[in-house]
Protein backbone atom coordinates (compact mmCIF):
# COMPACT_ATOMS: atom_id res chain seq x y z
CA UNK A 1 0.00 0.00 0.00
CA UNK A 2 2.81 2.22 0.95
CA UNK A 3 4.73 1.34 -2.55
CA UNK A 4 1.09 2.48 -4.56
CA UNK A 5 0.87 5.77 -2.41
CA UNK A 6 4.64 6.96 -3.08
CA UNK A 7 4.59 6.17 -7.02
CA UNK A 8 1.17 7.86 -6.81
CA UNK A 9 1.41 10.68 -4.63
CA UNK A 10 4.67 12.37 -7.04
CA UNK A 11 2.50 11.57 -10.00
CA UNK A 12 -0.34 13.06 -8.67
CA UNK A 13 1.69 16.34 -7.35
CA UNK A 14 3.52 17.28 -10.60
CA UNK A 15 0.12 17.00 -13.00
CA UNK A 16 -2.10 19.05 -11.13
CA UNK A 17 0.29 21.39 -10.31
CA UNK A 18 1.02 21.30 -14.09
CA UNK A 19 -1.95 21.92 -15.22
CA UNK A 20 -2.98 24.75 -13.17
CA UNK A 21 -0.05 26.94 -13.99
CA UNK A 22 -0.39 26.16 -17.60
CA UNK A 23 -3.66 27.65 -17.34
CA UNK A 24 -2.47 30.26 -15.01
CA UNK A 25 0.32 31.03 -17.34
CA UNK A 26 -1.88 30.79 -20.29
CA UNK A 27 -3.88 33.71 -18.52
CA UNK A 28 -1.07 35.66 -18.42
CA UNK A 29 0.50 35.47 -21.90
CA UNK A 30 -3.32 35.92 -23.40
CA UNK A 31 -3.44 39.84 -21.01
CA UNK A 32 -0.02 40.77 -22.12
CA UNK A 33 -0.02 39.55 -25.37
CA UNK A 34 -3.77 41.86 -25.83
CA UNK A 35 -1.86 44.82 -23.90
CA UNK A 36 0.92 44.48 -26.54
CA UNK A 37 -1.35 44.76 -29.69
CA UNK A 38 -3.22 47.27 -28.37
CA UNK A 39 -0.34 49.43 -26.83
CA UNK A 40 2.68 48.47 -29.03
CA UNK A 41 5.15 51.39 -28.07
CA UNK A 42 4.87 49.55 -24.45
CA UNK A 43 5.49 46.37 -25.09
CA UNK A 44 9.10 46.04 -23.91
CA UNK A 45 8.26 46.62 -20.63
CA UNK A 46 4.72 44.58 -21.00
CA UNK A 47 6.90 41.21 -21.63
CA UNK A 48 9.51 42.28 -18.68
CA UNK A 49 6.50 42.21 -16.61
CA UNK A 50 4.82 38.73 -18.28
CA UNK A 51 8.76 37.03 -17.68
CA UNK A 52 8.41 38.39 -14.09
CA UNK A 53 4.99 36.79 -13.28
CA UNK A 54 5.37 33.39 -15.15
CA UNK A 55 8.64 33.26 -13.17
CA UNK A 56 6.74 33.59 -10.23
CA UNK A 57 4.11 31.13 -11.15
CA UNK A 58 7.23 28.50 -12.02
CA UNK A 59 8.80 28.46 -9.39
CA UNK A 60 5.94 27.04 -7.17
CA UNK A 61 6.14 24.35 -10.37
CA UNK A 62 9.39 23.81 -8.83
CA UNK A 63 8.78 23.56 -5.70
CA UNK A 64 6.27 21.11 -6.41
CA UNK A 65 8.95 19.34 -8.56
CA UNK A 66 11.52 18.64 -6.07
CA UNK A 67 8.71 17.40 -3.60
CA UNK A 68 8.16 14.84 -6.05
CA UNK A 69 11.75 13.83 -7.12
CA UNK A 70 12.26 13.80 -3.10
CA UNK A 71 9.08 11.36 -2.90
CA UNK A 72 10.09 9.23 -5.70
CA UNK A 73 13.34 8.71 -4.36
CA UNK A 74 12.18 7.15 -1.55
CA UNK A 75 10.80 4.65 -3.65
CA UNK A 76 12.92 1.14 -3.20
CA UNK B 1 18.73 14.48 -10.62
CA UNK B 2 17.94 13.89 -6.60
CA UNK B 3 21.71 12.96 -7.20
CA UNK B 4 22.84 16.50 -8.10
CA UNK B 5 20.77 17.76 -4.20
CA UNK B 6 22.17 14.90 -2.16
CA UNK B 7 26.19 14.40 -3.45
CA UNK B 8 28.73 16.85 -2.94
CA UNK B 9 30.11 19.36 -6.42
CA UNK B 10 32.10 17.17 -8.71
CA UNK B 11 35.60 18.35 -9.49
CA UNK B 12 34.77 19.33 -13.13
CA UNK B 13 31.64 21.64 -12.22
CA UNK B 14 33.93 23.88 -9.86
CA UNK B 15 36.37 23.22 -12.96
CA UNK B 16 33.51 24.98 -15.47
CA UNK B 17 32.26 27.45 -12.95
CA UNK B 18 36.22 28.82 -13.25
CA UNK B 19 36.33 28.05 -16.86
CA UNK B 20 33.50 30.47 -17.20
CA UNK B 21 34.63 33.30 -14.76
CA UNK B 22 37.98 33.22 -16.61
CA UNK B 23 35.84 33.33 -20.09
CA UNK B 24 34.36 36.36 -18.94
CA UNK B 25 37.36 37.70 -17.62
CA UNK B 26 39.16 37.50 -20.90
CA UNK B 27 36.16 38.79 -22.84
CA UNK B 28 35.60 41.95 -20.61
CA UNK B 29 39.69 42.86 -21.09
CA UNK B 30 39.58 42.30 -24.65
CA UNK B 31 36.25 44.65 -24.89
CA UNK B 32 38.04 47.68 -22.72
CA UNK B 33 41.18 47.48 -24.16
CA UNK B 34 41.35 50.59 -25.93
CA UNK B 35 39.86 52.28 -23.35
CA UNK B 36 37.14 55.28 -23.82
CA UNK B 37 36.51 57.65 -26.87
CA UNK B 38 34.71 59.61 -28.27
CA UNK B 39 34.00 57.96 -31.73
CA UNK B 40 33.49 54.72 -30.61
CA UNK B 41 35.24 51.42 -32.66
CA UNK B 42 33.46 47.96 -32.90
CA UNK B 43 34.52 46.70 -29.51
CA UNK B 44 33.41 49.70 -27.64
CA UNK B 45 29.88 49.74 -29.52
CA UNK B 46 29.74 46.17 -28.14
CA UNK B 47 30.76 46.95 -24.28
CA UNK B 48 27.91 49.86 -24.68
CA UNK B 49 25.15 48.14 -26.31
CA UNK B 50 25.64 45.69 -23.39
CA UNK B 51 25.53 48.35 -20.78
CA UNK B 52 22.65 50.42 -22.37
CA UNK B 53 20.78 47.41 -22.11
CA UNK B 54 21.12 46.79 -18.56
CA UNK B 55 20.88 50.35 -17.50
CA UNK B 56 17.31 50.56 -19.94
CA UNK B 57 16.18 47.09 -18.12
CA UNK B 58 16.77 48.47 -14.59
CA UNK B 59 15.20 51.48 -14.91
CA UNK B 60 12.27 50.08 -15.85
CA UNK B 61 12.06 47.55 -13.02
CA UNK B 62 12.25 50.90 -11.12
CA UNK B 63 16.15 50.73 -10.06
CA UNK B 64 17.94 54.21 -10.32
CA UNK B 65 19.83 53.74 -12.85
CA UNK B 66 23.56 53.92 -10.69
CA UNK B 67 26.74 52.18 -11.43
CA UNK B 68 27.01 49.90 -8.89
CA UNK B 69 23.73 48.68 -9.29
CA UNK B 70 23.84 48.28 -12.93
CA UNK B 71 27.56 46.74 -12.55
CA UNK B 72 26.19 44.39 -9.61
CA UNK B 73 23.39 43.12 -12.05
CA UNK B 74 25.35 43.18 -15.22
CA UNK B 75 28.04 40.44 -13.74
CA UNK B 76 25.31 38.09 -12.45
CA UNK B 77 23.57 37.98 -15.97
CA UNK B 78 26.74 37.37 -17.59
CA UNK B 79 27.57 34.36 -14.67
CA UNK B 80 24.45 32.59 -14.64
CA UNK B 81 23.99 33.04 -18.64
CA UNK B 82 27.66 31.54 -19.52
CA UNK B 83 27.13 28.55 -16.81
CA UNK B 84 24.29 28.03 -18.44
CA UNK B 85 25.03 28.08 -22.14
CA UNK B 86 27.99 25.62 -21.11
CA UNK B 87 25.10 23.09 -21.55
CA UNK B 88 25.13 23.05 -25.42
CA UNK B 89 28.41 22.42 -26.20
CA UNK B 90 29.26 19.30 -28.08
CA UNK B 91 32.89 18.73 -25.50
CA UNK B 92 31.74 16.17 -22.83
CA UNK B 93 33.34 17.07 -20.02
CA UNK B 94 32.58 20.93 -20.02
CA UNK B 95 29.34 20.26 -21.24
CA UNK B 96 28.05 19.97 -17.72
CA UNK B 97 26.08 23.61 -16.25
CA UNK B 98 27.22 24.14 -12.92
CA UNK B 99 23.86 25.70 -12.38
CA UNK B 100 22.45 21.80 -13.02
CA UNK B 101 24.08 21.17 -9.13
CA UNK B 102 22.02 23.22 -6.50
CA UNK B 103 25.11 24.19 -4.38
CA UNK B 104 25.95 26.69 -7.37
CA UNK B 105 22.49 28.29 -7.59
CA UNK B 106 22.41 28.82 -4.01
CA UNK B 107 25.73 30.00 -3.74
CA UNK B 108 23.98 32.86 -6.89
CA UNK B 109 21.46 33.47 -5.04
CA UNK B 110 23.23 34.25 -1.80
CA UNK B 111 25.21 36.64 -3.67
CA UNK B 112 22.35 37.74 -4.93
CA UNK B 113 20.07 39.03 -1.63
CA UNK B 114 23.83 39.70 0.47
CA UNK B 115 24.76 42.12 -2.92
CA UNK B 116 21.61 43.61 -2.57
CA UNK B 117 21.79 44.04 0.88
CA UNK B 118 25.48 45.66 0.41
CA UNK B 119 23.76 47.74 -2.33
CA UNK B 120 21.09 49.57 -0.09
CA UNK B 121 24.46 49.96 2.51
CA UNK B 122 25.99 52.06 0.57
CA UNK B 123 23.26 54.03 -1.40
CA UNK B 124 21.16 54.58 2.38
CA UNK B 125 23.54 53.59 4.95
CA UNK B 126 24.66 50.26 6.79
CA UNK B 127 21.95 51.01 9.60
CA UNK B 128 19.27 51.18 7.10
CA UNK B 129 19.98 48.01 4.88
CA UNK B 130 20.37 46.08 8.70
CA UNK B 131 17.03 47.56 9.76
CA UNK B 132 15.13 46.85 6.28
CA UNK B 133 15.81 43.17 7.14
CA UNK B 134 13.45 43.75 10.27
CA UNK B 135 10.74 46.24 8.99
CA UNK B 136 7.75 46.07 9.30
CA UNK B 137 8.39 43.23 11.63
CA UNK B 138 11.27 40.34 12.37
CA UNK B 139 9.04 38.11 10.11
CA UNK B 140 10.99 39.99 6.79
CA UNK B 141 14.00 37.76 7.72
CA UNK B 142 12.08 34.90 6.83
CA UNK B 143 10.81 36.35 3.47
CA UNK B 144 14.67 36.98 2.40
CA UNK B 145 15.26 33.31 3.72
CA UNK B 146 12.44 32.43 0.96
CA UNK B 147 13.36 34.90 -1.68
CA UNK B 148 17.07 32.86 -1.78
CA UNK B 149 15.42 29.29 -1.53
CA UNK B 150 12.69 30.61 -4.45
CA UNK B 151 15.73 32.21 -6.51
CA UNK B 152 17.85 29.18 -6.28
CA UNK B 153 15.14 26.74 -6.45
CA UNK B 154 13.94 28.08 -9.84
CA UNK B 155 17.19 28.05 -11.73
CA UNK B 156 18.23 24.87 -10.34
CA UNK B 157 14.87 23.37 -11.18
CA UNK B 158 15.00 24.49 -14.93
CA UNK B 159 18.36 23.93 -15.79
CA UNK B 160 18.84 20.86 -14.00
CA UNK B 161 15.73 19.78 -15.88
CA UNK B 162 16.85 20.98 -19.09
CA UNK B 163 20.11 19.07 -18.65
CA UNK B 164 18.64 15.82 -17.54
CA UNK B 165 16.26 15.98 -20.49
CA UNK B 166 18.96 16.68 -23.07
CA UNK B 167 20.81 13.30 -21.36
CA UNK B 168 18.31 11.57 -21.37
CA UNK B 169 17.23 12.05 -24.96
CA UNK B 170 20.94 11.85 -26.23
CA UNK B 171 19.97 8.39 -24.64
CA UNK B 172 17.60 7.39 -26.95
CA UNK B 173 18.64 9.39 -30.05
CA UNK B 174 22.24 10.34 -30.47
CA UNK B 175 22.32 11.92 -33.72
CA UNK B 176 20.39 14.68 -35.34
CA UNK B 177 17.33 15.25 -32.53
CA UNK B 178 19.84 16.51 -29.79
CA UNK B 179 20.84 19.49 -31.87
CA UNK B 180 17.12 20.81 -32.03
CA UNK B 181 17.13 19.80 -28.58
CA UNK B 182 19.67 22.41 -27.60
CA UNK B 183 18.06 24.97 -29.83
CA UNK B 184 15.29 24.69 -28.15
CA UNK B 185 17.21 24.79 -24.83
CA UNK B 186 18.54 28.52 -25.95
CA UNK B 187 14.91 29.63 -24.80
CA UNK B 188 15.13 28.73 -20.96
CA UNK B 189 18.65 29.42 -20.97
CA UNK B 190 18.47 33.14 -22.12
CA UNK B 191 15.30 33.58 -20.12
CA UNK B 192 16.30 32.21 -17.02
CA UNK B 193 19.86 34.44 -16.49
CA UNK B 194 17.19 37.30 -17.34
CA UNK B 195 14.71 36.20 -15.07
CA UNK B 196 16.98 36.00 -11.90
CA UNK B 197 18.61 39.06 -12.72
CA UNK B 198 15.23 41.04 -13.31
CA UNK B 199 14.15 39.38 -9.57
CA UNK B 200 17.30 40.70 -8.15
CA UNK B 201 16.60 44.25 -9.68
CA UNK B 202 12.95 43.66 -7.92
CA UNK B 203 14.39 43.08 -4.95
CA UNK B 204 17.45 46.00 -4.80
CA UNK B 205 14.87 48.75 -5.94
CA UNK B 206 12.67 47.41 -3.30
CA UNK B 207 14.84 47.82 -0.52
CA UNK B 208 16.08 51.01 -1.87
CA UNK B 209 12.97 53.10 -2.31
CA UNK B 210 11.44 51.50 0.59
CA UNK B 211 14.86 53.27 2.39
CA UNK B 212 13.79 56.31 0.06
CA UNK B 213 10.22 56.59 1.21
CA UNK B 214 11.04 56.16 4.89
CA UNK B 215 13.88 59.36 4.67
CA UNK B 216 11.20 61.49 2.50
CA UNK B 217 8.86 60.91 5.11
CA UNK B 218 11.14 62.01 8.00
Amino acid sequence: MREIFLVFLPTVTIVITAVVAALSMRRISVSALEGMTRQPEVAGQLFTSMLVSMALIEALVIYCLIVALMLAGKID
Amino acid sequence: MPQAIAHNLPYITIFNFLLVCIILTILAVILSKDGFKEVPGERQNIAEFCLDWFFDKASDMGVSSTKTVVAFLASLFFVILFCNLLLILPLSPFNIPPTSYYSVPLALALCSIFGTIIVTGVYRGSLNAVKHLFWPNPLQLISEAGHILSLSLRLFGNIGGEYAVSIQVLKVAPYGIPVVIHLIGLIPVFIQAFVFTLLTSTFVAGAIHHEETKTSKA
